[in-house]
């Protein structure tokens, strides 16, 4: 992942004006750190490949999961239906799956929780979240 | 002016009504924030910096540094109520605090480190006055190219001090430093790493890169490992320290004090560092060291003074150098931008009432601490009995709606849940976010100040060796090494790896 960003820098900065080291272009410094990135990123591979046990990181736990997938879909409906609705099935969606609240229960607290979020946010704050198609 | 003038009308700001509301809601929230296990200082800062944004910047300011120094408090109830540490500085205090919380003498022990905090936050605001004026004139007269080399040193302490793999901590300020490149250049305005996305113009939001990183990173990592935890809630009339508590405790709150000074200008961890060296210095000068671990109080007075005196300090490198020494001042400076003041020498002369109201108001802020913290200390620590997991949501929600109302754009939810699943992969590698964080926000200064002392030079890297520079590098390192060798000898590393070990 880190090689990665170190690549994609290294690949972006040559298309931009690298100037010389004296007089160093918009691309000069990112390129220099891409390659510090490329190189730090080759130094731990071969310090995990020299360690002889290497430490399991275990991942997927259900509730990480849920989590994580439920953030991804937030923002593809966020403006299509608006802040509070969106925010709302997800507050609902998350007590249901993770909270392990009844659904009618999970449902009423996030329609209680929206209603705060509007008075705090929009009423007081005067912060103007996506409406929606209403 | 003189400066007393200027403290005068710093507390005219502090005590009319907004600046003490702010100030209390900044101080509640923060003492939540640090009761709360996943929610730090920085996230606690991050989900209300939306709030600011109709404020004046002194009270804006003044509130999210009550959310700082509040956090440090809170942090230490669940530390001695359920060993559970609310924040990384507050881990110290688990080893003596929990041992007396299971003696039944939990009360004085959150009776002394609230005192000890008071103590060590007003200390640690008494060196912010006396040291940020002066260091900011010197700071003024100095040039692009010495700034360059005061960044990079900063950069070279946070590795240094690191907890972790130096070079993993090198790689994540390496990887800051090429995220803060993302936008336009300001030098020349060629667009880069932009990919043909407008969003992406104005580089990368802090905001969202904050919260995904710290708070949401944390939050995936405490949904693996929570439990529904069981506190010992002491009785209003058994806060009441003994004499021999006291006794004991007051040398204690005195090194604490001066070591969380010390340490306060130090980048990077230095909140944390602070407390395992005031461990260590007590344990070392006590005259029953046998009794650390099993419930001594100079281990809890001394690193909770520590941790609070670093608040003030860290404050000086931020408001005189523009150069934020832990995350959650990172936050300020971005809070401070936002509102069109810019953190560095200039700030005293341009905008005096931000220094001196904010300066003011952690006076007030300690004072409504120690009101605060002890009486409701059982309001707080019920706050843990609500399950994690419906907490998460909420969180969350306040979260998107925070990040979300910095730039009105969609973009930066994307960008707070990737670097949020990213943050979470990083961590559970080894990898530490602080540095990353500070890298992000030094970095476009870095380059900025790199290619001025370049072009005003010449092209001549001479510049950045010539006396001025030097004399600062020599002297700032110097005092840094000095710190750092007394970090070792008292064995910072040491205590922490035995911590973390012993989990």
């Amino acid at each position: 992942m880190l090689g990665g960003c170190g690549l994609f820098f290294v690949w972006q900065s040559l298309r931009l004006d690298l100037g010389h080291p004296g007089l160093p272009g918009p691309g000069f410094v990112p390129l220099s750190l891409g390659v510090v990135l490329l190189l730090c990123a080759s130094l731990i591979g071969i310090e995990c490949t020299r360690q002889r046990e290497v430490e399991a990181v275990e991942l997927g736990h259900r509730d990480v999961l849920i989590t994580l997938a439920a953030l991804l879909v937030l923002p593809v409906v966020f403006e299509p239906l608006g802040a509070l609705l969106s925010l709302g099935l997800f507050g609902s969606a998350m007590l249901v799956l993770i909270g392990r609240i009844a659904a009618p229960v999970a449902i009423a607290g996030s329609a209680l929780g929206m209603a705060a979020c509007w008075y705090f946010f929009e009423v007081l704050l005067g912060v103007s979240l996506p409406p929606g198609p209403w | 002016m003189t400066g007393l003038d200027q403290l005068v009308g710093g507390f005219a700001v502090a005590l009319s009504w907004k600046g003490i509301a702010y100030c209390f809601i900044g101080c509640l929230w923060g003492t939540v924030v640090g009761v709360l296990p996943g929610l730090g200082p920085l996230a606690g800062m991050t989900l209300l910096l939306p709030l600011t944004f109709g404020l004046e910047p002194t009270i804006g300011i003044i509130m999210l540094t009550g959310i700082f120094y509040g956090a440090m408090y809170g942090g230490s109830t669940t530390s001695i109520l359920v060993r559970i540490p609310g924040e990384a500085a507050s881990v110290v205090t688990c080893i003596d605090g929990y041992e007396m919380a299971r003696q039944g003498r939990a009360g004085p022990a959150l009776m002394i480190a609230a005192v000890g905090s008071f103590i060590g936050g007003t200390v640690s605001i008494l060196g912010l006055m006396l040291i940020a004026p002066p260091l900011a004139k010197v700071m003024i007269a100095i040039g692009p190219s010495v700034q360059v080399v005061l960044i990079l040193l900063a950069l070279a302490v946070i590795t240094a001090v690191s907890a972790g793999s130096r070079l993993k901590t090198a790689t994540m300020i390496t990887l800051g430093l090429a995220l803060s490149t993302v936008g336009l250049d300001k030098l020349t305005g060629a667009a880069r790493f932009t990919l043909g996305n407008a969003d992406l113009t104005g580089g990368l939001s802090f905001t969202a890169l904050a919260i995904g990183l710290f708070g949401l990173s944390e939050i995936l990592i405490n949904l693996e490992r929570i439990e529904q935890v069981k506190a010992i809630v002491p009785r209003l009339a058994d806060l009441v320290p003994r004499w021999k508590d006291l006794r004991e405790s007051a040398p204690a709150v005195g090194r604490g004090s001066i070591i969380g000074f010390i340490f306060g200008v130090v980048p990077g961890v230095s909140h944390v560092v602070s407390t395992f060296v005031s461990y260590a210095v007590e344990k070392r000068f006590s005259k029953h060291p046998e009794e650390f671990g099993k419930g001594a109080i100079a281990g809890v007075a001394g690193p909770e003074t520590a941790n609070n005196a670093v608040t003030g300090t860290a404050m000086i490198p931020l408001l005189a150098l523009g150069i934020p020494s832990i995350p959650a001042t990172a936050i300020l400076i971005s809070a401070l931008t936002i509102h069109g003041v810019q953190p560095g020498p200039l700030l005293l002369t341009e905008h005096p009432e931000v220094f001196w109201g904010l300066v003011a108001s952690m006076y007030v802020g300690n004072i409504i601490l120690l009101i605060l913290n002890l009486p409701l200390v059982g309001i707080f620590v019920n706050l843990l009995r609500i399950p994690y997991t419906w907490l998460v949501p909420i969180i969350l929600i306040v979260s998107v709606i925070g990040v979300y109302s910095v730039n009105f754009s969609t973009f930066d939810i994307w960008v707070m849940m990737i670097s949020g699943a990213a943050g979470y992969l990083l961590r559970k590698l080894g990898y530490e976010m602080a540095p990353l964080l500070l890298a992000l926000v030094l970095g476009d200064r870095l380059e900025e100040n790199f290619r001025l002392a370049l072009t005003m030079s010449g092209g001549s890297y001479a510049v950045f060796a010539d006396r001025l520079s030097v004399a600062v590098l020599a002297s700032t390192l110097g005092v840094l090494l000095t710190i750092q060798a007394l970090a070792w000898i008292f064995g910072y590393r040491k205590s922490f790896a035995d911590e973390t070990g012993s989990g």
